[in-house]
């Protein structure tokens, strides 16, 4: 059933793409892996949850829902953890251990709210799968595709056109000169804060629905730094390329070798891959910069 | 008494992988986040060859450290010419890739079950005489000419290399020397507890010892290790809120990073020369840890 693979790879390489573009946007403008996004995944996700139990929406309203606070959780990081280390040019070791720190503050704060149980999001589907001849598609997959290209698209389409994009990409290429053309740089970088977090709390949800919603889902966030490696860190384009890469071998590892290997495998294909082709797919992966 | 006994000795052997920890973090300027999986890996080495293979403790410590560095060397190679960035990324999916190994090989390492039944051969004067072997290893590094090389590229790496520093070559043996130290702390930890599961050697482990180094002070060896014993020993006697502990870390170090960047001990390290200074009044030459670049903060 080798199509049905590539279709099931697909879907989940397209959640991993979300990530590792999320990923990436914070890393093109302040040159550092955002050790954060993972639970600003997770926690945007329970929100999404405790939002579809009060007011039992359907998925399209959890999806805002869940959006708009991985926003907001990720603004009020920026804010908390990174606005000063901005402000002072600290080196690039301090925004780690900052983001690292963010990520366990906001982990913490979920276990602490949800405790280490697991939770389920409701069913939002009457009809779990769509069947074309023999080939078989579940709802959330095809809804979590369309979504995250959708998503995708739609920022690619905005940093590329809009004015707003524009002055993103000046100051993820030099925020110096950038101010100095009358860019406000801390806004634009609290705006790629936002998409990122946006994107994250998509991503989060798509998650929750496929596996369970538990405090340390953020860990599924590894897949999406493992994908921007893949593609060349700081690229987006081969970000998305990554991610949709690992999906099918992923998919396709679990299919033959059983799930409990496939991280063992994936780890070693991309140690193998950064042997012989280290600036990965993209081919220019950031230097830094003297 | 004997609670607090075990607290400091748990407390101890943390020291010992800070000391690993601080040569990569501190000395060097990079970050692994899959350094609890080489604990992880010296734990289960150490430990099945004694259990399953009736090796004495001596032989058996010796080879899961050497195998763990031969890992290392592994993960090592591709990451170390590129970006920092990488080194954190790669290791933390090797993270991964160990728990999922270790979950796998029920036969041999007991799965998510655990691994139990290593005998106990840790006492607290061998947790001692290793923890102040290691701080002397590493202090003596950091004042020898491999730190100073490790503290030039720690601040710019191309600087350090048009000054003709083997920059892939320093960053290997930072790394390496981390990963043996961790993995001797997790051959101590393994036959302290006499049981160990996949679960005790996630990221957030790693991310924990970093947090403890950047707490005592990033260029600070001195720092780092009071910090550790402070984090580690004083959740363990106020148990009960076990599940605010990582909140109040993250608070506590949140506010470091914003508000004293350089730690609580900066630059300070309680050195021989220090403690001559003490006894000596007036005497200026006893300064030997202006090694740190300024500029880094």
């Amino acid at each position: 059933m080798s199509l049905q693979i590539i279709i099931n790879g697909i879907a989940l390489g397209s959640v991993y793409a979300l990530i590792a573009v999320g990923f990436a946007l914070i890393f093109n403008i302040l040159k550092f892996s955002n050790f954060a996004h993972g639970s600003i995944m997770t926690a945007s996700a329970f929100l999404g949850y405790l939002f579809a139990i009060k007011t039992k929406l359907g998925l399209f309203p959890v999806i805002i829902v869940s959006m708009l606070s991985g926003g907001i959780l990720a603004i009020l990081g920026e804010l908390i953890a990174f606005r000063r280390l901005v402000v002072r040019k600290a080196s690039p070791i301090y925004y780690f251990v900052s983001s690292i720190t963010l990520g366990s503050l906001y982990e913490a704060i979920v276990t602490i709210g949800a405790g280490p149980n697991f939770y389920n999001y409701p069913r939002f589907f009457k009809k779990l799968v769509i069947s074309i001849g023999n080939i078989v598609i579940s709802r959330s997959d095809m809804i979590m595709f369309l979504t995250s290209w959708l998503a995708l698209g739609l920022l690619v389409v905005m940093l590329a056109k809009t004015r707003i994009g524009r002055a993103v990409r000046a100051v993820s290429f030099d925020r110096g000169t950038a101010s100095l053309m009358g860019i406000d740089t801390i806004h634009h970088i609290q705006l790629a804060f936002f998409l990122s977090g946006a994107l994250g709390g998509l991503s989060g949800v798509f998650l929750g629905i496929n596996y369970t919603l538990y405090p340390q889902l953020g860990n599924l966030v590894t897949k999406g730094f493992i994908a921007s490696v893949i593609g060349g860190l700081g690229s987006m384009s081969g970000a998305v390329i990554g991610a949709v890469l690992l999906g099918l071998t992923e998919t396709l590892l679990i299919n033959f070798i059983g799930s409990g290997y496939a991280p063992v495998f994936t780890f070693l294909i991309m140690l193998v891959f950064l042997l012989v082709h280290p600036q990965g797919i993209s081919g220019s992966n950031v230097q830094e910069k003297a | 008494m004997e609670l607090y006994l075990s607290v400091f000795t748990f407390a101890l052997i943390s020291v010992v992988s800070v000391c690993g920890i601080y040569v990569l973090t501190g000395l060097t300027g990079m970050f692994s986040l899959g350094q609890a999986s080489f604990m992880a890996i010296g734990a289960y080495i150490s430990g099945v060859l004694v259990v399953r293979l009736n090796m004495p403790f001596w032989p058996a410590t010796i080879i899961a450290v050497l195998v763990s560095i031969m890992i290392g060397f592994i993960v090592g190679l591709p990451t170390v010419r590129l970006r920092r960035d990488y080194i954190s990324l790669v290791t933390l999916g090797f993270g991964e890739a160990i728990t999922a190994l270790l979950n796998q090989s029920v036969q041999i390492t007991g799965g998510a079950m655990g691994f139990s039944g290593i005998p106990q051969k840790t006492n607290f004067a061998l947790v001692i005489i290793s923890v102040i072997i290691s701080i002397t290893l590493v202090a003596f590094l950091k004042i020898s000419k491999y730190g100073r090389q490790c503290i030039a590229l720690k601040s710019d790496e191309l600087a350090a290399k048009a000054m003709g520093i083997d920059v892939p070559k320093m960053k290997m043996i930072a790394f390496l020397l981390s990963v043996g130290l961790t993995a001797y702390s997790g051959v101590l930890y393994a036959f302290y507890t006499t049981y160990v599961d996949p679960s005790m050697f996630g990221w957030r482990k790693s991310a924990e010892w970093v947090i403890m180094v950047f707490f005592g002070g990033v260029n600070s060896l001195t720092g780092s290790i009071i910090a550790t014993l402070l984090l580690s020993a004083l959740p363990e006697m106020l148990r009960f809120a076990s599940e605010y502990r990582m909140f109040f870390y993250s608070v506590l170090v949140l506010l470091i990073i914003n508000f004293k960047p350089s730690g609580l001990f900066e630059e300070f390290e309680l050195s021989p020369a220090f403690i001559a200074k003490l006894f000596k009044k007036g005497n200026k030459n006893g300064v030997i840890n202006a090694t740190t670049d300024r500029k880094n903060q």
